[in-house]
């Protein structure tokens, strides 16, 4: 039975991730329990969510930067529509982050994909300029605790069910959920395949008649509105939004869809392996503060490394792929 | 039987080259038809034509007696036309079911992977083979790869195909087998137009052969009727006017370089030669004949795994481009845009390139003062048109960027010259002046390597012609003893008749 | 071909334009503007950052990135301040802070050029890296007792008014403006940037070039660094943080091809002024730090749009002559 590249790839970061797990529960006292589970399973959700979008832009070729401060955005803004309408359906709120978030999504979209702009200075560009809209209209001002309405900021804690001491958020259970979603649309729907053939031959693409523009279009809308539900998940988890909320998270996103497998050049990956790699790298991140050998300021360095690791493997494991491919190329 | 498609007087031309005219070509169903010219004869422009990607001109294109306008090559696939290239154009990363099923529209939303992998593998089989659906495309070899181009192209009732040289860069196991999908087709109705430079295969697979020579219909006869010598004539017949003359040899007869038994892995096989200053030495063959990669090889681009290269007496190993460099020989690629001439940059700065060391003073500070000089002095001496020499090289015309090519390499003083095909897409005032160039190099004791396919040149130029067919020199000329027809049929490796 | 010519020229002297322009404004708007005390201000507000851009220009001409330069300049500062802790002479510390951006230009040079990983993952992971090894160094601590010699180098006039940082500046551009424009060298570094197999056919050490293109990036960026360290008297885990963003834009408004091959040193040294003034000029109208980025982001869009649009429209009274 042959196993496809992808597939290896899965076994190969459910390894990394035991092993990882298995390597901290060796060196941290009561590290293996539900508290772990049920503390890290909340920044992963939030984290998974961002990544996934990222895949989908990643998976065309492209990248969007911009996604921490669309997560800043939306959070803001959610939080301000809830301050001033309380009485909003909260069924309806994170429709509208998604809405909100959707819209600076289709903002880059727009500029990637009718002119053509490389996707890495249109994003670099919406990064600082969302950012500077969230610091323009909060004024300095900032969204806290005491004046959202008390379901949102208890949603964060509350529990969809729970398996013995696993308790299971809702924020988890929908972060699982838009992932599964995500990895069915794009492996089980022919519109889903279109962003593997848009990045994995671009001009062949082309040929078979398929709409580039639209397809990349969508892929940064759909980052933008999972940015989206991502900020409404930080609003409710932190309550507090100032302008820095969100700072860094596209790197962290870069790095989990990296680490989880998917081509940075796109045409390939698997958003199963990014709610890995969003774990693993959060592991780690959650681990080292508690691991007594180093302190926690290695998080960056290990994440850093984790990333060039994973790619530099990945590399060599794709160019030796290949080079059977090119060995019989002509004159 | 009623023709499929009918292509009546089609003309097409750019800028000022005509590579169409008035060309006509029916297609029946369930027939193979051979389409043979020499390179340049119009056959690529013919088939983009055909496929929407060129726009003719002026002419029709009937479709079951209706005329049709492509826009795009999404519209001759719903008329039924599709195309396969030598080079296959797939999906990499996706698997071989959804690479043929990519572009179906009509299918579900939703994928089943089972049916979708099940109606592949049928869809394979009908062309006699089998691969299975699941592997991706990357891990194909090319031929693979093309099986899977031709099961996409009639998972959408195609009705015609048009095979572009596929057999190019297959071994004889994959031709053989690529000859079974082509009769597979031929007898589920297909129409095939099948485009070759082997003449054998036409013989081999082909029901009817058309000739196609400077753009224009030569003759379309059943295959019964044809013979190579016949085919070989219609395919190089030209007016007399059309050669250029050709000029006493300025041999010196002193060996400059001595090539034994040079051999490439999956390129060329003990390929030897040797080439006197003063001399120019033609490689003549069909594209694919890996005379390029020879080039490449002793540019150092490309090394060889074996083979001995002696330059003026003494054996040298080249592994790069500056250590060919260093030995004199320079390679003026047929490649202008990806490996000749940084487009972007100014005249004088592509030509200096290669020999910057000579114009950096102290801290590598470049004397742009002589660099202009010399490069005045190629304008002058090639005949280069340019507003001045600091305007980018994207901006001339091919012929002016193939004479800043050769004064970049000329500007390097080399001993032995390597040129891929010298004027290719150039008017023909340009060509004849950049001939009149390469004699002058080979009069001042050059040894010149050039590699074309267009024999005219070669039969004008050259003081030896040798012939290279599938990696190997086939065949050698004095070059006033070579003939059109005579290194036409070893090019194409028919028996002499 | 004139046209083209034109075109290439008149970017400079369109940005030579936009620069007048806000002198002018600003120069109305306020009357602090043009006094020395704030041109110099100005300046050393950010001069770290515009001694990057200057290498940074290189490095997008080549045709790569470096998004790792001011994790660069954190963890040399963070070094600098962590060695002269543990009592190591400053001159020394000094040296060794330069060596380290040495090391993280020569880390990125070999997965880049070595490897062949994009340089644009590399320089991101790195970024990451280099970082979080600036933060183990000096973890939540701020380190401010530095040598007073270093703190007068930052913070006085080195030249009348003009500090040392500022003079280092002119220094750098004039040189890196000979070593771009006149230098074999930089003619290597255009050429690999617009047509990587032409280099390589021409018989240039392309990986040779790029090698050294990143370990200047590392210690002009580890020089810079030391620069801000001594500036503001003292470092932090975040010190410098996010200066890539300012410093890439500067270089990419000054006209330089984010696909290599194209721009000017003085294209960045005008977008340098037009920032700068900018940033200024808001400041001076009390608008914060983050919308003036925001501004600058919406030029760095219009920067790479102009050219596309002027293609298409050429493009098109082409295709109608």
């Amino acid at each position: 039975m042959r196993i496809s590249l992808g597939t290896l790839r899965i076994i190969v970061l459910l390894g990394v991730f035991a092993a990882t797990v298995l390597f901290f529960a060796s060196q941290i006292d009561g590290y293996l329990n539900a508290r772990l589970f049920n503390r890290i399973s909340g920044s992963v959700a939030v984290i998974a969510l961002i990544a996934v979008g990222q895949a989908f832009v990643v998976l065309t070729r492209n990248i969007d930067l911009s996604i921490g401060s669309v997560v800043g955005c939306t959070a803001y803004f959610t939080g301000g529509i809830l301050m001033a309408y309380p009485d909003l359906p909260p069924l309806l709120v994170p429709l509208l982050a998604m809405l909100i978030g959707g819209i600076f999504g289709a903002l880059n979209g727009f500029l990637v994909a009718r002119f053509r702009l490389p996707s890495i200075i249109v994003t670099l560009a919406t990064l600082a300029i969302f950012r500077s809209i969230l610091v323009q209209s909060s004024d300095g001002s900032s969204i806290t605790t005491e004046r959202l309405p008390v379901w949102l900021t208890s949603f964060a804690t509350q529990n969809a069910f729970s398996i013995g001491e696993l308790q299971m958020r809702w924020i988890v259970v929908i972060s699982v959920v838009v992932v599964l979603v995500a990895h069915v649309f794009l492996t089980r729907f022919r519109a889903g395949r279109q962003f593997f053939a848009i990045g994995s031959n671009p001009d062949a693409a082309a040929f078979a008649g398929i709409n580039a523009g639209r397809t990349i279009f969508l892929a940064f809308v759909i980052s933008g509105a999972l940015a989206g539900l991502a900020g409404f998940m930080f609003l409710s988890r932190f309550g507090n939004i100032t302008v820095v909320a969100g700072l860094g998270l596209e790197l962290k996103s870069v790095g989990a869809v990296v680490v989880g497998g998917v081509n940075i050049f796109g045409g390939s990956g698997n958003v199963l392996g990014v709610l890995i790699g969003a774990a693993l790298i959060d592991v780690i991140d959650t681990s080292l503060v508690r691991w007594e050998l180093v302190s926690e300021f290695w998080r960056e360095a290990v994440l850093g490394l984790l990333i060039l690791t994973a790619v530099a493997a990945d590399t060599v494991l794709m160019r030796r792929l290949l080079k059977r491919k090119t060995d019989g190329g002509q004159q | 039987m009623t023709p499929v498609l009918v292509m009546r007087d089609i003309s097409k031309s750019f800028g000022g080259t005509t590579a169409l005219s008035a060309f006509s070509l029916t297609l029946e169903p369930g027939r193979i038809h051979a389409l043979v010219g020499e390179n340049g004869a119009g056959k690529s422009t013919l088939i983009k034509t055909m496929t929407g990607i060129y726009q003719p001109d002026s002419g029709e294109i009937v479709i079951d007696d209706r005329p049709v306008t492509f826009r795009g090559t999404a519209d001759a696939q719903r008329a039924g036309v599709a195309a396969i290239y030598q080079e296959p154009m797939v999906f990499p990363d996706l698997s071989v079911a959804e690479n043929i099923f990519i572009s179906h529209q009509d299918r579900p939303k939703l994928i089943n992977w089972t049916t979708m992998n099940d109606e592949a593998a049928a869809m394979i089989a009908r062309l006699g083979v089998t691969l299975d659906p699941r592997r991706a495309a990357a891990e194909l070899t090319l031929a693979e790869q093309q099986t899977v181009e031709i099961a996409r192209a009639i998972s959408l009732n195609v009705r015609v195909l048009i095979m572009d040289e596929p057999s190019a860069s297959l071994s004889d196991h994959e031709v053989k087998r690529l000859f079974g999908i082509a009769r597979a087709l031929r007898d589920q109705g297909v129409a095939v137009l099948y485009i070759s430079h082997r003449l054998e295969e036409i013989f081999a697979l082909a029901d009817t052969v058309t000739v196609m020579r400077d753009g224009k219909h030569i003759s379309t006869r059943p295959v019964q009727e044809v013979t190579q010598a016949s085919m070989i004539a219609e395919m190089v017949g030209r007016d007399m006017a059309g050669r250029f003359a050709r000029e006493p040899s300025r041999d010196t007869g002193e060996r400059l370089l001595n090539v034994s038994n040079l051999s490439r892995s999956g390129a060329f096989h003990d390929v030897s030669f040797h080439v006197n200053r003063g001399e120019i030495v033609c490689f003549s063959g069909l594209v694919g004949a890996r005379r390029t990669d020879v080039g490449l090889a002793l540019f150092g681009v490309e090394p060889a795994d074996s083979g001995l290269v002696e330059l003026g007496g003494q054996a040298v190993v080249i592994a790069n481009p500056k250590q060919a460099q260093a030995l004199g020989i320079a390679y003026v690629s047929e490649d202008r845009r990806k490996l000749g001439l940084a487009m972007t940059e100014g005249i004088a700065a592509n030509i200096t390139l290669p020999m910057l060391g000579k114009y950096a003073g102290a801290f590598g500070w470049l004397d742009r003062m002589r660099e202009l000089a010399d490069a005045t002095a190629f304008r002058k001496q090639l005949n280069i048109k340019a507003a001045n020499l600091t305007v980018p090289v994207g901006t001339l015309s091919g012929g002016n960027q193939q004479k800043v090519m050769l004064a970049k390499w000329l500007n390097t003083k080399p001993r032995l010259l390597i040129v891929d095909e010298p004027t290719r897409g150039i008017d023909v005032g340009a060509k004849a002046e950049v001939h009149q160039i390469l004699r002058s190099l080979a009069a001042e004791g050059v040894a010149v390597v050039i590699i074309s396919s267009d024999l005219p040149e070669v039969l004008s130029l050259a003081d030896r012609v040798l012939v290279m067919r599938e990696g190997r020199i086939v065949g050698e000329f004095a070059g006033d003893a070579a003939t059109d027809e005579a290194v036409m049929r070893l090019a194409v490796a028919a028996e002499v008749a | 071909m004139r046209q083209l010519r034109s075109t290439l020229a008149s970017w400079e002297g369109f940005l030579l334009a936009v620069l007048v322009l806000i002198y002018l404004v600003n120069a109305l708007n306020s009357a602090v503007f043009l006094t020395v005390g704030n041109q110099i201000n100005m300046f050393q507000l950010s001069v770290e950052k515009i001694i990057v851009a200057l290498v940074m220009t290189f490095v997008i001409i080549n045709g790569e990135i470096d998004l790792s330069v001011a994790s660069v300049m954190g963890l040399a500062a963070c070094a600098f301040g962590w060695l002269v802790q543990a009592g190591v002479p400053g001159a020394a510390a000094v040296a060794i802070a330069l060596a380290i951006g040495f090391l993280c230009g020569a880390f990125n040079a070999f997965f880049i050029v070595w490897f062949g990983i994009p340089s644009l993952v590399v320089t991101l992971a790195t970024m990451i890296a280099f970082r979080g090894f600036a933060r183990i160094l000096v973890e939540d601590r701020g380190i401010s007792d530095f040598p007073a010699w270093f703190d007068r180098l930052g913070q006085g006039g080195f030249i009348g008014p003009v500090p040392f940082a500022m003079v280092l500046f002119a220094v750098l551009a004039v040189l890196a403006y000979l070593l771009l424009q006149r230098t074999a060298f930089g003619r290597k570094v255009y050429f690999i940037g617009a047509n990587r197999a032409v280099a390589e056919y021409s018989g240039l050490d392309v990986k040779m070039v790029k090698a050294k293109i990143f370990i200047a990036s590392g210690v002009v960026s580890a020089l810079a660094g030391l620069l801000f360290a001594a500036r503001v008297g003292a470092v932090r885990g975040d010190i410098a943080s996010g200066f890539e963003l300012d410093v890439i834009t500067m270089v990419l408004l000054g006209g330089v091809s984010i696909f290599g091959g194209a721009g000017t040193m003085s294209g960045t040294i005008l977008a340098i002024l037009i920032v700068l003034s900018m940033r200024n000029g808001m400041a001076l109208q009390n608008i914060t730090g983050h919308i003036q980025t925001g501004v600058l982001g919406v030029l760095l869009i219009l920067s790479v749009m102009v050219p596309i649009i002027r293609e298409t429209g050429s493009r098109m009274l082409a295709r109608t002559r």
